[in-house]
């Protein structure tokens, strides 16, 4: 194909999908489309500079200090800020107290810390965190060398939320269940 | 080619330019966020469900929940298997229960009405008012209440006293007469409790037992527990003599279609025929009974004399026995009466303390209407204060009652409702309460039963609410009578420390009863010990003279007798603002949403209506339009109309739905009881000329020769049926199927669908031919199976419902059913097969819950172009809703039509409805194709703790799917048919199991039926 094709090709595909998407959003009568989700990013700006690589990496904190139930739940859990203030209300912060005390403000105002979502699967698919943890693999086989990054990002360019290929390449290679069920109900 | 675009280059941009679009698109612009908490909650694992225990607060009966929330959100309510009232069970109703929680027309907070307007006042400023128009009125104070726990009741008792005011207790479906027969009887001012589990031989004279009447969980369970089949080739029988057949009569084996209010005479016949035959002295009654021959009771009921003097023998001879009152549908001008000849009946039979209890009903009360009449009156003058709570009388009460009137002379009114209602809309202040999900309160069914009600999850907080029991104690503060408790919660706490001390140990223990507390909180009930019943009392005569006579009645004019009965849905009306129940068809007529009016076809076809022909239906006190439905259960020269629609009032989903029966009665009164009377006039019936498309889910009425739901007569059964297999039986039948299959390939090879010469049962799948890749090991796994006994299922539905909440299966309003797009995972099929209201004799109806049979073989799977609909290793007939494009091929080729199609996002619910929605489940969108999973979730879920729990197997009884869960008649069964030991596989191995249509089209389903077991002999293939 040529680039001039490609371009008209595209022309069409983007006008016409661009229709379909007026279509989508008139057919609402509140103007929102239907199974409008916000978007999940693959590295974003984080309220608070947390750095996975001096709490997991340097000082080798367990996964599952922060994230309390990804060994027994679906949910890997997002620590409470209390679990913070556990710690830094005794230790201040070697490289970056303002973060530190940023925290801590949080806490004294009784606030959620808006975390920015990086890891994401569809809605459609349930992937249980206790099991995967209970057969024996680490935290990094999904999320990355997570102990080496400053803020948390999805680097492994084959992972998105929906690649499912992703998925299914390690359950064969494991020899775990393919059956769509075990995600997919 | 180069300078050509080919088709899959084509596609791959517009793939990517549609990838594009559609993330502008569904994108709402913002990032999405992960909020932790700030302060964990101690009993809150993120993804991981906890569980309270509380008391269902929809009717009188009191049953145990165990409610499971998510995150702090209640998304599930299941029954209490603790629980004597419930025992594991919950009705369609009680099921409900969320979307009353998740209610969007809930009042945002307190509201006062200024200029006729309502106004959003604060908390204070309502109290403030409220504490000065009280203290302006003086004792002239009246508190309408529906049924309260015992302790709010005695707050609200001991608050009225010290101001001097009163308070009325008014439910609509109370039974008054009852309570007054026992009364006048016994001696005993009680609701009577009957042991259904006990009884060999059940006459009912019309209460729907298990559809709302007193306790319908428990009653249904003892219901079916009795009319089983026992390995002795016994069961109980059910009788019903009744004019209208409700969805507790088609359960009956017999029915005596009796002229409406000639229950008395019956039941007396019977009583002295019983009484002849040596039965139990009759007493005071000798000589009315002498005057109801079979003879005289057959001319006022229409029914033959040997017909009752045979059901009298009977009721001796095949005891134990218990006979029903009328119910609520049967309140008409003698309905005090009736009861009692019932009662009589009982008694002579020797039923009294066996079958028939008189230890009651603690928590219903079962006033009269009169206490209510009497206590508006007045209520007008001076500076009245009216408050309202947990009742609606401006709805459940005819408009010749006058309450609105009286209510509006008040001089200030005041409702505690939580969401409009057509009371509260005459209100001057609204201060609402809390959902009895979110507060406080207790619960006493009967004498030695008590269940502590605490809130499952913090109140909503898009509704600003305040528990009732907390106002009471913030104004009795405000008056300077203070009762000596911050918070309702701890007036209650007070109140069971007393209560402990009428456990032994505890009294012995001494302390706080923190623990004790705790333990009752955790387990949902307290049984404090039984008072002994007393001996059977001696019988009394009445104080006045009763007339036993079938009532007199309004319009005489009319052709047919009015018969006003409670919705097995709406209940009184209450619930109408529930879209589950509201598109929850009919138990009886499979009709949704809007009203119908019963007439048997022979009426219908004198005034020449079809079914969906709108009639004007007039009585002397009002008239109504509705389209009507031509129901064989129903004895000519009487119509039916059910309570609970026409709101005007009461929300988005209720308002404009169906019409309201009251508007066709007058405010009779009852003697001596002071029961409102629903059966109370005669009405006419015409034809408008109009026509309505009914939202009818049924298909037919009748299986036109087609053995879908089967039956077999008792005789017909082997005496111990666990020894008999039907193999062994049957020494012809390998042959017969071999031959048939034979036939069937030759049939459907044409088609392509290529049937597998196999008879095997369900644990035979997966069929020879499909064994490899994921499969070759799939006789390892378990295969999900199961197992509904049609000789329990009462077709009441709470199945229905419970799957809708367990799987966000959505409604989809009354033109989407009426085009035949009901959402529903569970259709309960209703076909009749004998059915005569002109003559006593057998009755057989077949109620069958339909859902995804799980096929071995299934028709939906190859036909599906993406592999959406496909069998999993572990035998669940799966949908990948990913996958599914929705070309409803699926739901064209399934034989029992169980697909459902989402031809629009029918999940866009309004706040906070989609609270209620169950995390662990996909909601899906328009153009998918759904269908019943067999709960897959709940599978995995048992699946994911066995592997934690160092890879245990999965035990029996351990999946339970959200419709056997709440099933009060234990119909459904569910497990591993593969494992012989488990229940699912010996309930299967007997001789009236068969698979719907699979000796016809070898679909090999998952799901097996137990056919119905009849007293009359069934047609073979039937």
């Amino acid at each position: 194909m040529t680039s001039r094709q490609w371009l008209f090709a595209a022309l069409i595909a983007g006008g016409s999908a661009m229709g379909l998407a007026f279509v989508q959003t008139q057919d609402t009568d509140t103007g929102a489309t239907p199974g409008a989700q916000p978007a999940v990013q693959t590295q974003a700006v984080q309220p608070i500079p947390f750095r996975h690589d001096i709490h997991a990496g340097t000082y080798g904190m367990d996964c599952m200090y922060c994230h309390f139930s990804a060994e027994r739940s679906v949910d890997a859990g997002m620590p409470p800020v209390a679990t913070c203030v556990g710690c830094h209300r005794l230790i201040p912060g070697t490289e970056n107290p303002g973060a530190v005390q940023e925290v801590l403000d949080f806490a004294e105002r009784g606030e959620v810390i808006p975390w920015v979502r990086i890891y994401k699967i569809s809605d459609h698919a349930h992937f249980p965190h206790m099991r995967h943890i209970n057969a024996g693999l680490t935290c990094q086989q999904c999320h990355g060398p997570v102990e080496t990054m400053g803020a948390i990002e999805q680097r492994d360019p084959a992972w998105r939320g929906d690649n499912m290929g992703w998925c299914v390449s390690c359950h064969v290679e494991l020899g775990a269940s393919r059956d769509c069920t075990v995600c997919h109900y | 080619m180069s300078g050509v675009i080919k088709r899959r280059d084509f596609l791959k941009v517009a793939g990517v330019s549609g990838a594009g679009a559609t993330l502008t698109a569904c994108n709402t612009g913002e990032v999405e966020k992960l909020l932790p908490y700030v302060v964990p909650p101690e009993d809150i694992t993120p993804g991981v469900a906890t569980w309270y225990t509380t008391v269902c607060g929809e009717c009188a009966a009191g049953c145990g929940v165990w409610a499971r929330t998510r995150e702090g959100r209640a998304v599930k309510l299941e029954g209490n298997r603790g629980h004597p009232i419930s025992q594991g069970a919950l009705c369609q109703r009680g099921q409900s229960s969320l979307q009353g929680l998740y209610n969007p027309d809930r009042y945002a907070g307190p509201m006062l009405r200024e200029g006729g307007v309502l106004q959003a006042v604060t908390w204070d400023e309502a109290e403030t008012l409220f504490a000065q128009r009280l203290e302006a009125a003086g004792s002239n104070v009246l508190l309408i209440t529906g049924h309260t726990g015992p302790t709010l009741s005695g707050l609200f008792d001991r608050f009225l006293a010290g101001l001097g005011g009163r308070r009325i207790e008014y439910e609509a479906l109370s039974e008054a007469p009852l309570r007054e027969a026992a009364r006048i009887v016994f001696g005993q001012d009680v609701l009577p409790h009957y042991q259904f589990s006990d009884a060999q031989l059940i006459v009912s004279f019309g209460a729907d037992f298990l559809d709302t009447w007193l306790s319908p969980v428990e009653y249904g369970r003892g219901f079916a527990r009795a009319t089983a089949v026992t390995g002795a080739g016994t069961k109980g029988q059910f009788v019903a003599v009744t004019p209208r057949l409700s969805l507790t009569g088609l359960n009956a084996d017999e029915w005596l279609p009796i002229a409406p209010g000639a229950e008395s005479a019956v039941a007396l016949a019977m009583a002295s025929v019983v009484a002849e035959s040596g039965g139990g002295g009759a007493g005071p009654y000798e000589e009315i009974l002498e005057a109801y021959t079979p003879e005289e009771a057959a001319r006022l009921s229409g029914l033959a004399p040997e017909v009752i003097r045979r059901l009298a023998e009977r009721f001796v001879s095949e005891g134990p026995s218990l006979a029903i009152g009328p119910g609520v549908a049967g309140h008409h001008r003698n309905a005090t009466a009736a009861n009692l000849a019932v009662l009589v009946l009982n008694a002579v039979a020797g039923n009294v303390g066996q079958t028939l209890q008189l230890d009651g009903w603690a928590g219903q009360r079962a006033r009269p209407y009169t206490e209510l009449q009497q206590a508006m009156q007045g209520s007008g003058a001076g500076e009245h204060v009216v408050m309202v709570h947990g009742s609606n009388p401006a709805y459940t009460l005819p408009a010749a009652s006058g309450f609105r009137e009286a209510f509006q002379q008040a001089a200030f009114r005041v409702s505690f409702a939580s969401a409009p209602d057509e009371t509260a809309e005459l209100a001057d202040l609204i201060l609402p309460d809390l959902h009895y999900l979110e507060s406080w309160g207790d619960s006493n069914p009967r004498p030695s039963i008590y269940a502590v009600q605490q809130p499952v999850m913090r109140p909503v907080p898009m509704f600003d609410g305040k528990q009732t029991g907390d106002i009471v104690l913030s104004l009795s503060a405000r008056l300077g009578r203070d009762i000596g408790a911050a918070t309702f919660h701890d007036y209650l706490r007070s109140a069971w420390d007393e209560l402990r001390m009428s456990v032994p140990a505890e009294q012995a223990a001494g302390g706080t009863g923190d623990a004790w507390w705790r333990g009752v909180l955790k387990s949902g009930v307290l049984r404090t010990t039984t008072d002994q019943v007393s001996a059977t009392p001696a019988l009394r005569a009445p104080e006045s003279a009763l007339s036993f006579d079938p009532p007199e009645l309004d319009g005489e004019n009319g052709d047919y007798t009015l018969i006003v009965y409670p919705s097995a849905r709406l209940y009184d009306g209450r619930f109408a603002n529930r879209p589950w129940l509201a598109e929850l068809p009919d138990p009886v007529a499979k009709i949704a949403w809007h009203a119908w009016v019963e007439m048997h076809p022979d009426d219908a076809d004198r005034i020449g209506a079809r079914n969906g022909d709108v009639v004007r239906v007039a009585s002397p006190h009002g008239s109504l339009q509705a389209p009507l439905l031509r129901y064989p259960g129903i004895r000519p020269g009487a119509v039916a109309i059910s309570m609970g629609g026409g709101h005007t009032a009461m929300g988005r989903f209720a308002d404009g739905n169906g019409v309201n029966p009251m508007t066709l009665l007058p405010a009779a009164v009852e003697q001596p009881s002071g029961a409102l009377v629903y059966m109370a006039t005669k009405v006419t019936v015409e034809p408008t000329g109009v026509w309505q498309r009914m939202a009818t889910i049924e298909g037919a009425d009748d299986q036109r020769g087609r053995p879908i739901a089967s039956a077999v007569e008792l005789a017909a059964l082997s005496v111990v049926s666990e020894s008999a297999s039907p193999e062994a039986d049957d020494p012809g039948k390998e042959e017969h199927t071999a031959a048939e299959h034979e036939e069937l390939q030759e049939l459907n090879l044409g088609g392509g669908f290529v049937p597998v010469p196999t008879d095997g049962g369900p644990e035979a799948y997966p069929l020879p031919g499909s064994q490899y890749g994921e499969y070759a090991g799939a006789h390892e796994m378990p295969r999900w199976a199961m197992a509904i006994d049609m000789e329990k299922c009462t077709g009441c539905s709470a199945c229905v419902v419970a799957c809708q909440a367990e799987n966000n299966v959505p409604w989809v309003g009354e033109e989407m059913v009426a085009m035949g797009r009901s959402m529903a995972w569970i259709r309960l099929e209703r076909y009749y097969e004998i059915i005569d209201a002109t003559h006593a004799g057998p009755l057989d109806v077949r109620l069958l819950p339909m859902l995804c049979q799980h096929c071995g073989n299934a028709p939906c799977e190859p036909v599906c172009p993406v592999f959406a609909s496909y069998h999993t290793p572990d035998g669940i007939n799966a949908q990948v809703y990913n996958r599914c494009v929705g070309t409803r091929y699926c739901a064209n080729n399934c034989p029992y039509k169980v697909r459902v199609f989402n031809w629009y996002t029918y999940t866009d619910v309004p706040e906070p409805m989609n609270w209620q929605y169950n995390p662990d489940v996909t909601i899906r969108e328009d153009g998918v194709m759904e269908k019943c999973s067999f709960c897959v979730q709940r599978i995995r879920e048992v699946e994911n703790r066995a592997a934690l729990e160092g890879g245990r197997p999965v035990a029996d009884g351990e999946v339970v799917p959200a419709c056997q869960q709440t099933c009060s008649a234990e119909a459904i069964v569910f497990g591993n048919i593969r494992d012989p030991k488990s229940r699912v596989a010996q309930v299967v191995a007997n001789e009236r199991t068969y698979r719907v249509l699979d000796e016809f089209i070898n679909t090999q389903p998952a799901v097996s039926y137990l056919k119905k077991v009849t007293f009359h002999p069934v047609a073979a293939g039937h």
